[in-house]
């Protein structure tokens, strides 16, 4: 499928549209909708976090881009895991109307990825600020 | 939650039957989601409050976009499956996080406030 049909699929005239399948039981498509949300406050949770190192942390001696350094992403991937939790909700109310099974989800591979990188970024900063 | 047909079915546990409670965590859910705009509103205030007030702002209208949910399913005994409501969050949250980008980049910083 090509980019502009997937990014097509997103739209919500294009989900309203979807009558393939059956309506699902209406505890599921609460379930989906509730993880939509709970994707959504933990992509709030990145963007706070990342606005916090910025605005709030004092500077790294040593590193004056540190604080951006690990901010910045975590704004950036807070956009990020917005987007492609609405992606997987599409898709996971795609699959329940059809019976089909549930598609995996890229979601906490992002998030364990993220939460990683700023990790090591976090170390590597801390450790060359304390370097003397 | 599978069912022999392989497409899942409601299991045992009576919160798991009971749809009004499914909608009742689905409600508490949005209203969650409405705190959290209003704890990012509140701390993109201390570094700019316009952009702070207008982060503010939108957590009543996210709660309304969870009261339109519950309202419907109250009414017609589903759940409103509408991705407007959805795609208008999602809309938000990267809005949100292009000010918080802008915020972060050229705002003023207070360092040491968490020293």
């Amino acid at each position: 499928m090509s980019w502009s049909r997937r990014l097509a699929a997103l739209l919500p005239r294009t989900v309203a549209e979807d009558s393939g399948g059956t309506e699902p039981d209406a505890r599921f498509t609460f379930a989906n909708e509730r993880t939509f949300l709970a994707w959504s406050r933990t992509a709030l949770a990145l963007v706070v976090a990342g606005l916090a190192i910025v605005q709030l942390l004092p500077p790294f001696p040593r590193v004056p881009v540190g604080r951006h350094l690990l901010g910045l992403p975590l704004i950036a991937l807070g956009a990020v895991l917005a987007v492609t939790a609405y992606g997987e909700w599409v898709r996971n109310q795609h699959a329940l109307r059809r019976g089909e099974p549930m598609p995996r989800s890229v979601l906490p591979w992002i998030l364990s990825a993220t939460v990683t990188l700023t990790a090591v970024i976090a170390a590597v900063v801390l450790l060359i600020s304390a370097a003397r | 939650m599978t069912g022999p047909d392989g497409h899942g079915q409601p299991g045992d546990d009576q919160e798991e039957r009971e749809a009004g409670l499914a909608l009742e965590r689905t409600s508490l859910a949005w209203t969650r989601t409405a705190i959290s705009f209003g704890a990012v509103g509140g701390a993109v205030l201390k570094a700019n409050v316009i952009t702070g007030l207008i982060i503010l702002a939108l957590a009543p209208v996210v709660w309304h976009l969870g009261r339109v949910s519950r309202g419907s399913a109250a009414r017609e005994g589903l759940p409103l499956v509408s991705g407007t409501r959805l795609f208008l969050i999602t809309v938000s949250i990267v809005a949100v996080a292009l000010i918080c980008l802008a915020v972060a980049i050229f705002g003023k910083s207070a360092p040491g406030a968490l020293r």
